[in-house]
């Protein structure tokens, strides 16, 4: 795995920059783990934009609820975790076929609009983890009635 | 039906590591759709060979396991359908239906096949015949 690193900052930076610099950092780490990425867990994600907010979609058969970790911050959606795959050796086991990956992966959404987070609410079933991302109450649409004069 | 590039027979078809796309199959079904290729593990244990397949977004109820002419076949029938109102905004993949169909050897018990659904993975366990399983032989003086 990629390791954030600091070498080659010419200056320290402070307060914004820092952050920023920081998040730059974090989006090539995540570029990196990408569909580019050869060898482990690549879930592939779907993100539909509902009434309310935003549905996100992600193929992970097999998985245990407590190797997924989601964070929101701001209308950043983070999903990380590892699938475990292991079978029973009893000495004279063969692996004919391994198509299955197994493995760490960390995958960020950016959504257009910040995100409710004390609203987040994810469930997982058959093998597919959907969250629901609602927008705050002041992002969503709101009917205007038109006076008559 | 037979199609060769999803037997056992034919491991050259399929790569160690893939990445993460999904692999449509091209297939003639009368329903709309795509169909995929399921990833699969297999591994043989002394007593029996167990099939692990990912079947992402199926329920139990949907997933058809049959064994015809020596050929077993995994076939879903539903998977996972956003609901109605969701607009797509980014797509990495599509949801269709699975298949992937194998080649038995004539080693298994066929009348002890056992299939498994859980959390979108299909465990199958295909018991070796009894003629078939390793035996350790006394060499007596």
């Amino acid at each position: 795995m990629a390791r954030l690193s600091w070498t080659g900052l010419a200056h320290p930076l402070s307060g914004r920059d820092a952050f920023e610099h920081l998040r730059r950092e974090v989006d090539q780490l995540f570029a990196r783990v990408g569909p580019e990425a050869p060898h482990g867990v690549h879930p592939p994600v779907n993100l539909y934009e509902s009434a309310d907010g935003f549905v996100l979609t992600a193929e992970l058969p097999g998985m245990k609820l407590a190797d997924i970790e989601l964070a929101v911050h701001g209308n950043r959606l983070t999903i990380r975790g590892e699938r475990k795959i292991s079978y029973p050796d009893d000495g004279r086991t063969n692996l004919h076929r391994r198509e299955r990956q197994a493995g760490q992966f960390r995958r960020a959404v950016e959504l257009p609009v910040a995100i409710d987070s004390e609203k987040v609410e994810a469930s997982y079933r058959s093998g597919v983890l959907l969250v629901k991302l609602p927008k705050p109450a002041s992002q969503r649409p709101r009917r205007i009635e038109v006076q008559a004069q | 039906m037979t199609n060769p590039s999803t037997t056992t027979h034919e491991a050259s078809a399929t790569p160690e590591l893939r990445s993460r796309e999904k692999q449509a199959i091209e297939q003639e079904t009368t329903r709309g759709g795509p169909v995929f290729r399921a990833d699969v593990d297999i591994v043989e244990g002394k007593d029996e060979y167990l099939v692990t397949a990912d079947l992402p977004g199926v329920e139990s109820a949907d997933v058809q396991v049959r064994l015809e002419g020596g050929v077993l076949s995994i076939e879903t029938t539903r998977g996972f359908t956003p609901e109605i109102g969701w607009t797509p905004v980014y797509s990495e993949y599509a949801s269709g239906s699975f298949y992937r169909e194998f080649r038995l050897s004539d080693q298994i018990d066929v009348s002890r096949i056992s299939a498994k659904m859980r959390d979108g993975v299909l465990e199958l366990h295909l018991p070796k015949a009894e003629q078939h399983r390793p035996r350790r032989i006394e060499v007596t003086s």
